[in-house]
Parts: structure tokens; C-alpha cells; sequence
């Protein structure tokens, strides 16, 4: 501390050290947010449902997409990504995932959301197992911090079919 | 800056940054707002360095106090006399075997 360089190093790494405990203190304060978000998707129509020239299964649905995520955001939130896939078994495997649609939610202003939508991905079975198939809708999401710990969670909503023929 | 002000720049200096990041912690986490955080936290840094970094008249108020040059002179320092060095280093070979 005995010359002007010193004591500028010194107050320079000192305030650098405290600031990444500051940016952990924040990432803590995430873990006391007990949220309660809540979604709901409806299939308002099929659009369409065929067999690929593959043999590949290939639905085209209607959507529509409501979710109150706001209670996500904190003020160490940057920001949300969030997707709906579509989930179901089948003999080969005991779990598929198809991404039907996704956004990012930039701020707790745009958490309340309804989304009117044709599928932004296209809806394709590895093989030809989707005719009358239950299958579950998820929404996903992954909860981006300014520092920190990310978090992920999900909403399973179940109870949706396809159609048993194609059209 | 003597050696009181040496101390006490760095006492204050880790006063300060600590004292500042509490309170822009505090008025981050109770605006919700992280850029105000860092913000209130830039200005701690700043008003820190102001306070600690230059060689401010507060930090010099305990002068050290030199021995006078005759006042030295009178107590030279202890030297250390060359025949005990040479007595003292001299080994003992292995006579009685």
C-alpha cells in the first residue's frame, strides 16, 4: 500500500473479488423463488395427417398455446426459452420428443402469453406409429440468469390423440 | 503515505468496498433491478478509490521520526568481529578415531 500503483491494484482486484461474490449472492437469491407458472395447450385442429414417401408419419396441427410464466422471472432473470413438445412411446423407444413450437420470453412483461399457431416444426414419427397414438404435450423451459445457476422445469399436460386414419 | 496511513488506507479501503457492495445488493434485490446493483456498486468502487488511492494529507499525519545523523554515528551498528567468524568456523577434521 506504499505507492499510488499499489493502492489502485489493491482497490481493483478487492472490488473485482467482491463483485463475484455480489453475482453469487444473486444466484442464491434465485433458489427463495418458489414459482407457480401455469399452461395450457389446446389442439384446435389437424390439419393434416399422412403417411411420407419415406414411410415417415407426418402430422400438421393447430395450436393454441397459453402460459402464465411470469412468476419465473426474478430480477436476476435475463431471459426464458420455452418450447412445447409433443411425447409419446413407442415399441422401439420408450421415449420421443418432437419440438412442436418455441420462444424466447425477454422479460416478465411478455410471460403472459397466447399463442395462436400452426406447428413451427414439422411433427414427423421415426416410422409409421403415430395413427391413434396417445401422446403427452410438454412445455419446457429454461430459465436463463443474468449470473449464475440456470434452471429447468416442465409442464406435462396429457390426454391428447391422433386420429386413427389419415387424412 | 507513512505507515499509519498505509494501514488505515487499507482498513478503509476494505470498509468501503464491503460496506458498498451490501448496500448495492440490498437496493438491487429491493428495486428487483440487477443494473441498478452494479450501478449503485460502480459508484462505491469509484467514491473507494477516490478516498484510498491518492496520497491524500489525511494519510500522512504520523511522520516517521529518524535518528539524527551525530545521534547515529554514536550507536554504530554491531559488526561482527572477523576472529570469531574465523575461530568459530574452523572445522574439527577426525583426529580421535
Amino acid at each position: 500500500m506504499h505507492s499510488f500503483g499499489h493502492r489502485a491494484n489493491a482497490v481493483a482486484t478487492f472490488a473485482v473479488t467482491i463483485l463475484a461474490a455480489m453475482c453469487f449472492a444473486a444466484s442464491f437469491s434465485d433458489s427463495f423463488n418458489s414459482p407457480t407458472p401455469t399452461a395450457s395447450v389446446k389442439i384446435l385442429n389437424i390439419n393434416w395427417f399422412q403417411k411420407e414417401a419415406n414411410a415417415n408419419d407426418e402430422v400438421s396441427m393447430t395450436l393454441n398455446i397459453s402460459a402464465d410464466l411470469s412468476s419465473l422471472f426474478t430480477w436476476n432473470t435475463k431471459q426464458v426459452f420455452v418450447f412445447v413438445a409433443a411425447e409419446y412411446e413407442t415399441p422401439q423407444n420408450a421415449l420421443n420428443q418432437v419440438s412442436l413450437w418455441d420462444g424466447i420470453i425477454p422479460s416478465k412483461e411478455h410471460a403472459k402469453f397466447l399463442i395462436h399457431t400452426t406447428n413451427k416444426y414439422r411433427f414427423i414419427d421415426q416410422g409409421s406409429n403415430l395413427k391413434g397414438k396417445d401422446f403427452n404435450l410438454t412445455m419446457h423451459w429454461h430459465i436463463m440468469p443474468k449470473t449464475g445457476k440456470m434452471f429447468a422445469d416442465k409442464i406435462v399436460m396429457t390426454g391428447y390423440r391422433l386420429p386413427e386414419q389419415y387424412r | 503515505m507513512d505507515w499509519q496511513g498505509q494501514k488505515s488506507a487499507e482498513m478503509l479501503m476494505q470498509v468501503l468496498l464491503v460496506a458498498s457492495a451490501v448496500a448495492a445488493f440490498l437496493t438491487g434485490y429491493a428495486m428487483a433491478d440487477f443494473q441498478l446493483m452494479l450501478l449503485v456498486y460502480a459508484g462505491g468502487v469509484v467514491l473507494t478509490a477516490l478516498v484510498t488511492v491518492p496520497n491524500w494529507p489525511f494519510f500522512n499525519r504520523h511522520p516517521l521520526k529518524w535518528l539524527d545523523t551525530p545521534e547515529a554515528d554514536r550507536h554504530p551498528r554491531p559488526q561482527i568481529s572477523s576472529t570469531t567468524a574465523s575461530t568459530g568456523g574452523k572445522k574439527k577434521t577426525g583426529k580421535n578415531k
